[in-house]
């Protein structure tokens, strides 16, 4: 649990977010708020005010009456019965927080799982909605709802155990109010106080990234080589010292503002209670001879209780303050309407598709990605996306899948636009290995089938490894395809490299009962013989199928039936391999370059 | 491997008081202070609850000499402001400053260390992680320890203030306390020794529901989550973890909640709130041995000794065996030994001479096969070699060896006449440029990611830009900072520019031979024939060698070498190996068929 940081800068309603989290938490488990009350009244009401005042109170008072001892020992007896039952009483409700604080993280953790995966791509690609939906996951990384729920019951069993000691004071005598009242000061000095604590961390913000990050580099493996064979660690050593150096000026610079308030709010809240206490009591010992010895003890634990109660509830308010933001964040995220919505109607089986006056542009950005897309590939058709890095081919298929929806214009599958389908089913169709293809820790047959699988489908399974030309290693494993992916929390698990995973990846393709396969650069981690293999693979899989692939290597594109060639964002030419090699276009150039020095041909290239 | 049970070499005390010592040197005034704090900040107001109250209380029974009572508040006044002041002073005018001044000189210490460790180290998991948590521990030393000093001194202190205090009072009141703490205290170690077990067992389920959650947290899965439907059994494996975090708790706590009570209930309640009184309320009563101050002053004092013991035990303690541990690494760490020694002789960076490999064999640390075996070969001057071969085959780990990261298991690499192993580590590095497969940008400014140096020709830069084909305009030049580090207005750059950038640093070094690990993995054709073009021109005065997966730009090559399984298996110019329709000729003529058919 960390205490959430508070910004000024973002400010929201905190109440209403209060009640919110409150709320989420009592609909999940209800032990945890009454819990956590039952904690609080126990700290604050039990310790604070029974035990340290009331306790005082009632002893001294029977010892200055010169009661009996009998009478003394039957109160004793009475304190020890309350103070061992309601001891027993917090441990077990302890017990009951430990697990339920848990269990509301598992369901809330659930809710936010179903809400992530109808997301929309874009979300995570839009840092200022990523930033918010990272906050809002803090809630349940960081326990931020456990955090509102010990605050809440905090605040509340503080106030009442500050009306409480205010009681006793008061019986005794009125005038020792006038000292403890300038305990309530803290508040605002806190809070001014916090906010110069906040402009400082600002402004150091830059020096600790810069601290962090040359820890970073030093220990990280993926800098040591170029920090030995290079002099680049004197150039960070030089940044760490001047971050320091920054650093100890800001301090510096705060340090009086600082001291000014520290010294105020010990003002507030220790000289002038504490000191007024003992001079008044003095005054009263001496001149007036109103004040008994246990009135006095009394009033003097007071203070620290009314200090404490009140540092408590400021401290407990601030930290709810700035979690309020992040409930703010975690309502808004449950409350999120994706903009990619679902159509109704199922997908039928493949015939075509077709980019019609497609254009595209990223939410706030300034130009097109993709400006008039129109192609249409037919069933069984083999399409290769060429074009330099950057000119809009991966755009295209987050297009095309529904990642995004086009700008202007329309993509048709089977005729009808593909906004019309079921956004789960639709994607489904499509079998897809990214260029950022990812694996995850559940086992091999796992990731190739999506699900737990019988025996029956671990068949194909292993068949779509063979396939990526994977299964023999994986079949070497002593669990064999049972085995979990990486090591993350499994000692047995396999770690694989880049080019391994890439092939279960692909499997996971080759598995699926696809209608149309999109390869974006599928290859790009195997050397050229594990290459040549995925690829005669990917044929023989994909045969009768339409397939859609991005490569940078020209010699795949050969063998498509249609080449599209994108540069700029627009579509420059199409057509077949050999139609574009007579057109003497981009594709050709390209093609010549890369060809060239496989065919040992000095070639004339010209390059424009 | 086999698994070494934790030693420590040091006792936990020698180890604290290594470390406060290596405080005392970066700044004496530091620790000084810390111990003035601890007295002052709990001594004054745990005497005042004690003695002020006990005093006052026994004047005002006594009924003599009143007005000495205001001279007691007097004193309570200035002892409380007077303490409070110099706590605060400093902390905003020493304390925050002097502790940014020891972060860096305990952190310079570990990186310069760090800097030359042996690549071998990160490779050793075990070695690895010590490492990382004695470098990420390093503040939290100083905050912890620092802590640790003040808080002692002050406990230990009022302890025995206040055990004197009480024993001027009654003794007895005293046994009574300590007999309390006595009994219970020692269910602290229960205590501590089951939330320890519960946290290591739920580290453990943690890191599986916590793997889980991240899927659905982070960007990197989103696509993939929703191409495929996988979602059900992801949710249900994180289920299942929760699960058993949440059985944990239940099973843990149950016992830590049963202790809890059991020493809750007996030093608070049967010995502060029975026992104690008891005896207290029947010598006031009763015996009439004590007054009502003496009352008052035996019962504040109970807790306030029942606080320091707790702490000084408990806490202390654990905070000091916990730190121990962290000293002892950071101690070790400091002490480690490396492999690669420097030679004796300084290096040449001046023409490239002859770099000669006789039968030189590898093997990881820790591994059973050797990555590399029986190599010989010879680079002459000028040369320009490829190293071709399928993932795995070693010809990384052979460059790693030319620029000494490692060093050879057997057999030699030698410059010219000298063994590299004879000269300085810095001055052999020196002379070679390096752009690796994972290079690294750098969150400094473009210039200083070229030259890797905080000094350089900005000209040169430029120059070094322009041949390694990076075309992006740069706001502020080569002053342009690059990564959003920590500068929001950081330049960010795609795979393929980052690429650029780092082959810059070969076309930029003044050193007579260069190192390509796969240099155009991520370039566009364009701009890979462009790079090999400017390369044949930029590296005509150096020795070359480079890797590559594909085989057009191994073609101009003097020399290929081939390898396979650790050793070379084909060698000789492009010519001659498609001659020998080996290995390297099989895999050309994969990669060249579909631009020869359609010729």
């Amino acid at each position: 649990m960390r205490r959430p940081p508070r910004d000024p800068n973002l400010k929201v309603p905190v109440f209403k977010n209060i009640i919110y989290a409150l709320k989420l938490v009592w609909q999940n488990d209800k032990r945890l708020l009454i819990g956590y009350m039952i904690n609080g009244f126990s700290a604050n009401i039990f310790m604070l005010y029974i035990q340290n005042i009331l306790f005082l109170k009632v002893l001294l008072g029977i010892l200055d009456k010169g009661s009996s001892f009998e009478s003394y020992l039957r109160t004793l007896v009475v304190f020890l019965v309350l103070s061992v039952s309601l001891m027993g009483v917090s441990c077990f409700t302890s017990y009951i927080v430990s697990a339920s604080t848990k269990n509301v993280l598992k369901k809330l953790n659930n809710r936010i799982f179903s809400k992530a995966i109808t997301l929309d791509v874009e979300c995570y690609e839009n840092p200022e909605f990523y930033d918010k939906y990272q906050r809002a996951t803090n809630v349940l990384a960081w326990s931020y709802y456990d955090f509102v729920c010990s605050c809440v019951s905090n605040i509340v069993s503080a106030i009442v155990s500050l009306a409480l000691v205010i009681g006793t004071v008061t019986a005794i005598n009125p005038v020792y109010l006038l000292f403890l009242a300038p305990v309530f000061l803290v508040f605002i000095i806190e809070s001014f106080k916090s906010k110069q604590v906040y402009k400082r961390d600002l402004e150091m913000t830059t020096n600790n990234r810069i601290k962090a990050y040359t820890q970073r580099t030093v220990f990280l493996k993926d800098f040591s080589k170029d920090m030995r064979t290079s002099n680049i660690f004197s150039v960070l050593m030089q940044r760490f010292k001047a971050a320091i150096d920054s650093n100890v000026e800001i301090l510096r610079k705060y340090g009086l503002k600082l001291f000014i308030f520290s010294t105020v709010s010990s003002l507030f809240s220790e000289f002038i209670p504490i000191i007024g206490t003992y001079a008044y009591a003095a005054y009263q010992f001496v001149y007036t001879n109103t004040l008994t010895v246990s009135g006095f003890s009394v009033v003097l634990s007071s203070i620290n209780a009314v200090r404490e109660s009140t540092m408590n509830i400021a401290r407990n308010f601030d930290m709810l303050v700035g979690s309020a933001l992040y409930f703010q964040n975690l309502r808004d995220f449950f409350e999120y309407e994706p903009k990619i919505t679902s159509g109704d109607k199922m997908p039928e089986k493949f015939e075509s598709l077709e980019f019609r006056n497609v254009t595209f542009r990223y939410p706030s950005a300034e130009k097109n990605t993709l400006e008039n897309i129109s192609f249409k590939i037919d069933k069984g058709e083999t399409f290769a996306l060429v074009g330099v890095n950057g000119a809009g081919k991966s755009t295209l298929i987050k297009l095309l899948l529904r990642f995004y929806d086009v700008t202007n214009g329309e993509i048709l599958y089977n005729g009808i636009n593909i906004k019309e389908y079921n956004l789960d089913a639709y994607r489904n169709s499509f079998g897809a290995v990214f260029q950022d293809y990812r694996n995850f820790a559940i086992s091999v047959y796992e990731n190739v089938v999506c699900h737990e699988c019988s025996d029956e489908e671990k068949a194909i399974a292993e068949k779509a490894l063979r396939q990526s030309g994977i299964w023999k290693k994986i079949a070497s494993l002593p669990k064999g395809a049972d085995t979990v992916l990486t090591r993350e929390f499994d000692k047995n698990g396999i770690g694989l490299s880049g080019g391994e995973n890439q092939k279960v990846s692909a499997a996971r393709l080759f598995a699926k009962d696809f209608e149309f396969a999109v390869l974006d650069e599928p290859s790009s981690a195997l050397d050229p013989i594990a290459e040549y293999k995925m690829y005669e693979n990917l044929i023989e899989v994909t045969k009768n199928k339409t397939v859609l692939y991005i490569s940078h290597r020209l010699s795949s594109a050969v063998l498509s039936d249609k080449i599209i060639v994108i540069g700029g964002g627009r579509v420059l030419e199409e057509g077949s391999h050999s139609e574009l090699m007579a057109k003497d276009g981009k594709y050709k150039e390209m093609f010549t370059l890369q060809a060239s020095s496989y065919n040992n041909e000095k070639e004339e290239t010209e390059n424009d | 491997m086999t698994k070494t049970k934790e030693r420590q070499h040091h006792s936990t005390f020698s180890n604290i008081f290594y470390f406060i010592g290596l405080l005392f040197k970066i700044s004496p005034t530091l620790v000084i202070g810390e111990f003035i704090m601890g007295i002052l900040t709990t001594l004054p107001t745990r005497l005042i609850s004690v003695i002020g109250l006990k005093y006052i209380v026994d004047v005002v029974e006594s009924g003599e000499n009143l007005e000495n009572i205001f001279y007691a508040v007097v004193l309570i006044a200035v002892i409380l402001v007077g303490s409070k002041l110099f706590a605060w002073i400093f902390q905003e005018f020493f304390w925050n400053m002097a502790k940014e001044k020891v972060y860096y000189g305990l952190n310079k210490i570990l990186y310069e260390k760090a800097k030359q460790l042996d690549l071998e180290s990160y490779d050793d998991p075990e070695f690895y992680n010590s490492f990382i948590l004695t470098i990420e521990s390093s503040s939290d030393n100083i905050t912890n320890l620092l802590g640790l000093v003040r808080n002692y001194v002050g406990n230990l202190i009022s302890f025995f203030t206040i055990a004197g205090v009480m024993l001027t009072i009654d003794p007895v009141c005293l046994l009574i306390i300590l007999t309390f703490i006595g009994i219970f205290l020692p269910l602290s170690r229960k205590r501590g020794a089951l939330q320890m077990a519960r946290r290591r067992d739920n580290t453990e389920y943690h890191r599986r529901s916590d793997y889980f959650q991240r899927i659905f947290y982070l960007q990197d899965y989103a696509k993939e989550v929703r191409i495929n439907d996988i979602h059900p059994l992801l949710i249900e494996r994180y289920n299942d973890a929760a699960d058993d975090v949440i059985a944990n708790q239940k099973r843990y706590h149950k016992k830590i909640s049963a202790v809890a009570f059991l020493q809750d209930a007996g030093i608070q309640d049967l010995g502060f709130m029975f026992a104690l009184p008891l005896y207290l309320g029947y010598c006031v009563l009763v015996k009439e041995s004590l007054g009502a101050g003496d009352f008052v002053a035996a019962f504040n004092g109970a807790y306030s000794i029942a606080a320091s013991i707790n702490f000084l035990t408990v806490w202390a303690v654990a905070i000091f065996s916990e730190r121990g541990k962290m000293i002892e690494k950071y101690r070790e760490f400091l002490k480690s030994d490396f492999k690669i020694k420097d030679g004796e002789k300084v290096a040449p960076c001046g023409k490239p001479e002859e770099i000669r490999i006789e039968n030189l064999s590898f093997t990881y640390p820790g591994n059973d096969k050797p990555t590399l075996k029986n190599i010989n070969l010879t680079i002459k001057p000028y040369e320009k070699i490829a190293l071709v071969g399928y993932n795995g085959a070693g010809k990384t780990t052979l460059t790693n060896l030319m620029l000494r990261l490692y060093d050879v298991s057997g057999g030699s690499i030698s410059i010219g006449a000298e063994d590299i192993r004879n000269v300085t580590a810095k001055s052999h590095r020196d002379r070679f440029s390096a752009v690796f497969q994972d290079f690294q940008l750098f969150a400094c400014s473009a210039g200083e990611n070229v030259a890797l140096d905080e000094k350089f020709d900005e000209e040169k830069v430029k120059t070094a830009l322009k041949n390694s084909g990076f075309e992006k305009d740069l706001k502020k030049g080569v002053f342009t900072e690059l990564l959003r580090e920590f500068d929001d207005e950081g330049r960010m750059l795609s795979g393929g520019e980052s690429q650029k950038v780092a082959i810059a640093r070969a076309f930029y070094k003044n050193c007579p031979y260069i190192i390509l690990d796969e240099p155009s993995a991520n370039l566009d054709p364009i701009a890979e024939y462009n790079l090999n073009q400017a390369m044949i021109e930029a590296a005509e005065q150096k020795t070359v060698i480079f890797i590559s997966h594909r085989l057009s730009t191994t073609v101009n090559a003097d020399r290929i070498y081939v390898m396979e399984n650790g050793e070379i298996i084909e060698s000789g110019s492009h010519e001659e190996l498609m001659k020998m329709n080996g290995t390297y000729a099989y895999m050309f003529n994969l990669q060249a068929e579909k631009y020869k058919d359609n010729k």
